[in-house]
Formats: structure tokens, C-alpha cells, sequence
């Protein structure tokens, strides 16, 4: 007995999904989990924003939060939408182009009752009325019809399949492309490479920022090539406005240099499937500290900043000496010259850069999580600031000594590997190409049947059209003045 | 240049505004010669509004197309371009420049609030790609406008047509004569012997068109019939939507090129989507029986809405990548 509810249950389902109303409404659904997703913070690009709404009003995020509104595109029910609107578009599909196949195999009938369809018109004509029907199929077919039935004194003609094949052309491209997107992103990956002039970046899961985000289906084929940055710049334009930004690599695969390029903006590197984009940049200085003689840091540091153009937000990082006791800290900021320090002056280039420091000492907290660029500063206190010229040292008390040593800048690489993109690119072109007969052409027919009469054949011609009926009643007219060149028409 | 680009703007808004006024009038008094009259002005218009483009796009050095000003200017030229050079060659149209050229009016003055001195575009937005798919947006953009205005008309004619209908209904008059004396002024219609009972049904399917015959002197005041106002809408709509269809999709391309993945989910892209979806159910709609007329009007001015979203609160308010190419 359940099982009979539960069967009727899904054959109903199934039944609505094969309805085009059913997928366009699960697509209009889809809009509006969308809509949801620009309106509502999303976690995995904004986290800092969702943060703050939890913190700001907590039970509408946690509303949120149990509808998956923070990650609508991660979340079941856009995943379960997206599903159905496949399986549903799938099912109204494959019934018509079933049908279209059929349709191009049979005959059709010559239509018996001419009269009743909505252009109708006869006229007289010379000749016998197999010679009338004969000239009216070459007319015709000049005309680009398809005369698809006849016998010696009737014919019956058809233009416009490019609509119906057009329109399932257009649809099946549209399930394709929903279906290349998740192929690309189950086969493919996206990571974020932050490279140090000179450094190199081993193409593996392990050198990335953070975790690549790596499709199910992906499996760690990492390509293990490396991409060395020689040097990054960004050229401005007058008044600051950057104008390109282009990092100069050179490619490496087991110790050998396989190519040099460069990336830009909009301008990408490819190699083995796997495409570099320039993403963004940032300086990193490079800054010695000594302990009592003992190095104790030497690499150049990443810097970053809330937003480049800004002079009141200067590039700044963090270092932090759990190591000695009490445990020191010093907050950096990175200025384009020591009058920048009060003036403030965006970092666009480094002729004479300012590194200034606050020193802080006492506990760093790092048994909590917290971010490299700055200083958990609940139990420390300032005990030095000040600035370093670029190649100056400066001794802090406790036997510290600071020494600004270089400036480089790095360089940030989106990595990506998408394998759907060409199946993507030719079903959008297919929706494109699709698209355009299904909406601008229309199925026509046409009848044609010759009666004998005195001296000559009377034609009669029917005929009707699925879509775009008025035009047809201008084509009609002229088709009959074509068929019957000179004789009288008649229109009831 | 950039001065020259504002007064030819300037001068178009205000010669726009002369024409409006011109179809106003001749659509409240049906008289040959305010039409005649708003067509030259409207050309001229349009000519000064070319010129200012162009203008800008030489101070700019690039296409003038880069920011919400010269996108919403251009949009403004190509409405009326495309009413004056394609849709007044539907006799019926000729009624309905007052209020195409009151939208473009309205779009114009609200980019001047956004307006900015020409300059450069950041190095993201320097990407052919992105010039296609701007264009691509603006073209159709601007026949979904055309489409808005047609359909916002078509639901006030229908509206009207009803009621006739349900008074015809009510009282069953000896024929179509005269009707007249119980109904409220403006919907006399069956009593005007040139038109026919056209108005009630006149559209391409019935009255006109046919064999061309040339459209009957009308009453003052009066909108098309609701199945010529909805044909056009669909003309409009059905041309602008394969335009938008290709606009998202060089969009996808550019964003490949330029962040690395064709589609993320972006404000921008969101709302683009639900531009596409709503208009292609409005083609459903229009296709489908009993969805007809008002139910896939409604669409039509949502799909409208929504693309207007986009332009202005999506660009001003919520944040996105494309949010660079802002103000
Ligand atoms: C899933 C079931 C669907 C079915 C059975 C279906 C069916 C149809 C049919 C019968 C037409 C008319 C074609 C013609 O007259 O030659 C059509 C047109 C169209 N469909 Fe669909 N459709 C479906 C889903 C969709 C979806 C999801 C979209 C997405 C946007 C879409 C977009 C269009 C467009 C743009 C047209 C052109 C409109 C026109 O011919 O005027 N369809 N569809």
C-alpha cells in the first residue's frame, strides 16, 4: 500500500517534471537562490562580512545559517534545484526530438478540405493540371520550400523547420552548458599563489595560500610544474591610476626552463591545462632581525593593504618573536618616503621607502588563531616606535636589532584548471546559433491541388502558419500571385 | 571635447523634450503636423546625441562606453534610434513617441547623476571582449526599454478593452452602433464607424496589416489596440533577447580572461541571469495558451525591472568585481 503511494507520488512528480512550466519555474527558482546569494554576504568569498553579521545580529544570522543563505551556490537546496531543472529539461526534451525524427521520416497527407484552413485561394491556370502541379513545385522549391508530398495533381509543402530544430538545438545547448559547469568544476581546481619576486611556485596542493578548492572528481592530478617570478610591475598612468599590472615568469619542469612569458590582466598563462592569471600584488620588504647577535628572521615579508589607492591605509605586516622572552612583536608599515609617515602617499613606487615600526612586548597569544599581518595586542604593550631608511638598522632595547634590508614586490596568481571550458564555449555558441531561427523563423505549410476545367486547371492552395501568422498573410498573397501568374484569383 | 560632448548632450535632452511635447500632442489631437514636426526634432536630436558621444569617446580616447554615464547615454541613444529607424515604421507606433521619448528623457537625466569626466579604465576593463559585451548589453537594454513602454501601454489598452467588453456584454446592443452613451468617455470605441469593430480585436492577426491597408483616421487620445501594442512588445523583446543572450555570454568570456572563471555568482551576474530567465519566460508565456497577454506582460515588466536593478542599485550599492567599472 505504501509502496503504491509512493510510486504514484513519484510517477506525478515525474510527470510535472517533463513540463517546460516545471523547468522554467525550478530556473526561476534558481534566480532567485541567486538573488538571495547577492543580497546575503556569501562565506566563501566574504567571510569577514559574515562574521560581522553574526556578531552584529545573531539570530538573523543564524537563520541564515540554517537555510545555507551564506553559501547558496554550496548549498543543497540550489544543488538539488539544479538537479531537477536538468532532469526536468532532459524529459521535455527527449520527447520532442523524438518526435522531430519522426516527423522528418513520414509523409504527410495532402490536406483533404482545403477550404477551412485560414489562407485559402484558387485561380485558373493553362495547361493540364499535372504540368500546373509540376510548375507550382519548381516555384516553390525555388522559393525555398520543402515539398515533402505530392502524386501527380497535388503537393504539399513545408519551410521553416529551422525553428523547430533551431529551438531544440537552442535547448539541448542550454542543458549542456548547466552540465559543463559541473563537469568543469568536478574535474578542475582553483587555487591562489602569492610568489615573491624571485621566488619560485611549485604547481602542487601544498604550496598554495590556502587549500586549493579541488573538484570531487579532481584527485590531486596536479601538474608539478613550477613558474619562476623574475620581476612584477605595474604601470601607472599620470595621476596614479595603475594602467597594467604584469608579472614576467619563466616556466621550469624538472630543473629546465620550458618557456618565458608573461601574465596580465586579462592575458593568462597556459601550460598542461592549467591557467595563471594575474590577480593582484603587493610589496615585501625584506627586514633582518638580530638577537643578540643570533638572525633570527632574513626572508622578505608579504605586506598587504585594505586597498592600494588609499594613502591613509599603507601597506603594513607583522613580525612576531615567540622565540625570545619577554615575547616581542612589531607592526610594520611600508611608506614610499618618511614624509609619507605624516603626510600619507600611496606606495607606487620604491625610490626611497619608509619602513615604520611599533615594538610591542609581552605575551603574543599565538595559541590562538590569528592573522600573520597583525598583532594580537590584548597582552602586550608598545614600549618603541619609530622609522627605518631603506639599508638602516636601528637597536631596540633587549638586545634586538632591526634592519630594513630590500623592498620586492610579489605577485598574486589565480591557478585554475577548468576542463569544461571548451565543451562551454561551443554550447554557448549553440545557444547563440540556436537561438536565432527559433525565434525569427516560422513553421509554414502549404497545400497545392489542380482540378481540370474548361481549357485549363483551376488551382487550389491552402495553407497556414504555426507562428508569426501575420506575416504569413502578406507571403500567402504573394506566393498565390507566383503560382498564378495570370489567371483570376479568388479569396473567399 | 569633453565641453563640446556635454552642450551636444544638453542640447539633445532639450530638443528630446521639445519632441516628446510634439508626439504628446499629436497622440492627444491626432494632427498631422506637431508629428511631423516631432520627427525632425527628434532626428535632430538624435544627430546632437550622436555627436556627443562621439565626442566623448574621442576626450576619452576609447570607446565611450566605459562607465555608468556613457552606458546610460548610449542606452538613451539607441531608443530612440532604434523607435525612430525601426519601430515608427510600424504606422501604429508613430502614436507612442511621446512616451519613448519620455523614457529616454528620464534615463538621460538620471545619468547625469552619475556623471563623470572622461578618463581611462582600469587595466581589468581594457579588454575587447568587455567592449562587445557592453555594447551587446546596451543594444539590448535599450529594446527592453522599448519593450517596457510598449508593454506598460499594452496593459493600460487592455485594461480598457475589458471593460469594454464586459459593458458590451452587459447590455447586448442592437450591433456595434451605439454604445456609446452608457460608458465612461474614452471607451466609445465601438461607435467609431472607420475603425471598425477593429479596436476592441484590431491587431496584426485581424484588421490591420493586412494587404496594408492603411490605418483609418483614429480618436484623440487613444493608444493602439491592446494586440498591436502587445506585438509590439514581443518585436522589441523578441529582438533584444538572442542581444542579451550574447551580451551575458561575451561577459562570460571576458570574466574567463580576465578573473580566471567565466561565472561566479557575481551581483553583476546574478541579476543578468535573472534578467535572461524572466524574458525567456515571457517568450514561454507568449507561446503557451492561457499565458498570453496580461500574465506574460507581467513577466515582460519584471524581466524590465530587473535589468534596471542592475544598472543602478546593483552598481551603486551592492559591491561585486564589476563594481570597479562603477560610477
Ligand atoms: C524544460 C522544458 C522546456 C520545454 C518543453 C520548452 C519548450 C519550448 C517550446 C515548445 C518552445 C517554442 C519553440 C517553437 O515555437 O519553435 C520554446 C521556446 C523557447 N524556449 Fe523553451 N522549453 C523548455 C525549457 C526552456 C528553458 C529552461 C529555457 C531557458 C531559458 C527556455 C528558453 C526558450 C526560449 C528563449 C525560447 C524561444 C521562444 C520563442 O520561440 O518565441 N526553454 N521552448
Amino acid at each position: 500500500m505504501a509502496t503504491g503511494t509512493f510510486s504514484r507520488g513519484m510517477l506525478s512528480v515525474w510527470r510535472s517534471l517533463r513540463s517546460m512550466r516545471t523547468a522554467l519555474i525550478l530556473l526561476l527558482l534558481l534566480g532567485l537562490g541567486s538573488v538571495v546569494g547577492s543580497l546575503v554576504p556569501q562565506a566563501p568569498n566574504s567571510p569577514a562580512r559574515v562574521a560581522e553579521l553574526f556578531a552584529e545580529r545573531p539570530l538573523l544570522a543564524r537563520i541564515y545559517d540554517a537555510l545555507g543563505f551564506f553559501d547558496v551556490y554550496g548549498s543543497w537546496w540550489f544543488t538539488l534545484l539544479y538537479v531537477l531543472l536538468l532532469i526536468s529539461l532532459a524529459a521535455c526534451l527527449i520527447p520532442r526530438t523524438r518526435g522531430l525524427i519522426r516527423g522528418l521520416g513520414s509523409r504527410w497527407q495532402p490536406a483533404r478540405d482545403l477550404e477551412a484552413l485560414r489562407h485559402y485561394a484558387s485561380g485558373s491556370v493553362e495547361g493540364s493540371p499535372e504540368e500546373a502541379v509540376g510548375r507550382a513545385r519548381r516555384a516553390l522549391r525555388r522559393r525555398g520550400w520543402g515539398v515533402r508530398s505530392g502524386g501527380e495533381t497535388a503537393l504539399a509543402a513545408e519551410k521553416g523547420l529551422a525553428r523547430e530544430v533551431g529551438s531544440l538545438a537552442f535547448h539541448w545547448a542550454f542543458f549542456l552548458l548547466l552540465l559543463g559547469v559541473v563537469y568543469g568544476k568536478g574535474f578542475g581546481f582553483t587555487g591562489q599563489a602569492t610568489v615573491i619576486e624571485g621566488d619560485v611556485f611549485t604547481e602542487a596542493h601544498a604550496s598554495y595560500d590556502f587549500p586549493p578548492r579541488e573538484g570531487r572528481f579532481f584527485g590531486e592530478r596536479h601538474q608539478g610544474f613550477q613558474v619562476r617570478v623574475l620581476d612584477f610591475e605595474v604601470a601607472y598612468r599620470e595621476g596614479g591610476l595603475p594602467r597594467d599590472f604584469v608579472s614576467r615568469v619563466e616556466v621550469v619542469e624538472e630543473g629546465e626552463v620550458i618557456r618565458a612569458d608573461e601574465i596580465r590582466v586579462n592575458d593568462p598563462l597556459e601550460h598542461l591545462g592549467v591557467k595563471l592569471y594575474q590577480s593582484g600584488y603587493g610589496w615585501a620588504p625584506v627586514v633582518e632581525v638580530r638577537h643578540e647577535g643570533e638572525l633570527l628572521v632574513s626572508d622578505p615579508l608579504v605586506f598587504v593593504t585594505d586597498d592600494p589607492n588609499d594613502p591613509v591605509r599603507p601597506w603594513r605586516g607583522a613580525i612576531k618573536l615567540p622565540g625570545i622572552s619577554p615575547q616581542v612583536g612589531l607592526e610594520l608599515q611600508l611608506l614610499p618616503d618618511a614624509a609619507a609617515f605624516v603626510a600619507g602617499m600611496p606606495m607606487l613606487e620604491a625610490d626611497d621607502p619608509f619602513l615604520a615600526y611599533r615594538a610591542y612586548r609581552g605575551d603574543l597569544r599565538l595559541t590562538e588563531a590569528q592573522s600573520v599581518f597583525r598583532l594580537e595586542k590584548e597582552l602586550l604593550e608598545e614600549y618603541e616606535s619609530g622609522g627605518l631608511a631603506l639599508g638602516e638598522t636601528v637597536e631596540l632595547p633587549g638586545g634586538l636589532e632591526v634592519t630594513f634590508r630590500d623592498v620586492r614586490q610579489y605577485t598574486q596568481l589565480l591557478v585554475k584548471r577548468d576542463p569544461g571550458i571548451g565543451l562551454m564555449l561551443a554550447t554557448a555558441l549553440l545557444v547563440l546559433v540556436g537561438l536565432v531561427p527559433a525565434l525569427y523563423s516560422s513553421r509554414r505549410r502549404i497545400w497545392v491541388r489542380a482540378v481540370p476545367e474548361d481549357g485549363g486547371t483551376r488551382l487550389e492552395i491552402g495553407g497556414f502558419a504555426l507562428q508569426r501568422k501575420a506575416a504569413f498573410d502578406e507571403e500567402f498573397d504573394r506566393l498565390v500571385r507566383d503560382l498564378v501568374p495570370r489567371g483570376r484569383v479568388r479569396v473567399p | 571635447m569633453t565641453e563640446a560632448s556635454n552642450t551636444t548632450f544638453g542640447v539633445a535632452l532639450a530638443l528630446y523634450l521639445v519632441a516628446m511635447v510634439g508626439y504628446l500632442h499629436h497622440f492627444a489631437y491626432r494632427r498631422p503636423t506637431p508629428l511631423t514636426l516631432a520627427r525632425v526634432v527628434a532626428y535632430l536630436a538624435l544627430a546632437s546625441h550622436t555627436v556627443s558621444v562621439v565626442l566623448r569617446g574621442v576626450a576619452a580616447g576609447r570607446v565611450p562606453w566605459g562607465n555608468m554615464y556613457e552606458y546610460a547615454s548610449v542606452v538613451g541613444l539607441a531608443v530612440v534610434a532604434l523607435y525612430l529607424v525601426v519601430a515608427e515604421r510600424r504606422v501604429e507606433a508613430r502614436r507612442l513617441g511621446g512616451f519613448v521619448l519620455g523614457a529616454t528623457v528620464l534615463i538621460m537625466a538620471a545619468s547625469t547623476m552619475v556623471y563623470v569626466e572622461p578618463g581611462p579604465l582600469i587595466p581589468a576593463l581594457n579588454s575587447g571582449w568587455l567592449r562587445i559585451h557592453v555594447l551587446a548589453a546596451i543594444l539590448a537594454s535599450a529594446l527592453f526599454t522599448l519593450g517596457f513602454v510598449f508593454t506598460l501601454l499594452y496593459l493600460i489598452q487592455e485594461r480598457r478593452e475589458r471593460r469594454v467588453e464586459r459593458a458590451v456584454a452587459e447590455r447586448p446592443a442592437p450591433a456595434m452602433a451605439s454604445v456609446g452613451s452608457g460608458l465612461p468617455h474614452d471607451l466609445e470605441v465601438e461607435s467609431d464607424p472607420e475603425e471598425g469593430r477593429a479596436t476592441v480585436t484590431l491587431g496584426p492577426e485581424q484588421g490591420n496589416g493586412h494587404g496594408g491597408m492603411p490605418e483609418g483616421p483614429t480618436r484623440r487620445g487613444r493608444l493602439p489596440g491592446a494586440a498591436a501594442l502587445d506585438d509590439l512588445a514581443a518585436k522589441a523583446i523578441t529582438f533584444a533577447f538572442p542581444i542579451w543572450t550574447f551580451a551575458v555570454i561575451a561577459g562570460a568570456i571576458w570574466a574567463e580572461q580576465a578573473w580566471g572563471r567565466y561565472w561566479g555568482w557575481d551581483p553583476k551576474e546574478v541579476w543578468s541571469f535573472v534578467t535572461w530567465v524572466l524574458f525567456a519566460g515571457y517568450l514561454h508565456a507568449r507561446a503557451t495558451q492561457g499565458w498570453r497577454g496580461r500574465r506574460a506582460a507581467v513577466l515582460a515588466v519584471l524581466g524590465f525591472a530587473a535589468l534596471a536593478f542592475n544598472l543602478t542599485v546593483v552598481n551603486l550599492v551592492v559591491s561585486g568585481l564589476h563594481s570597479y567599472a562603477g560610477v
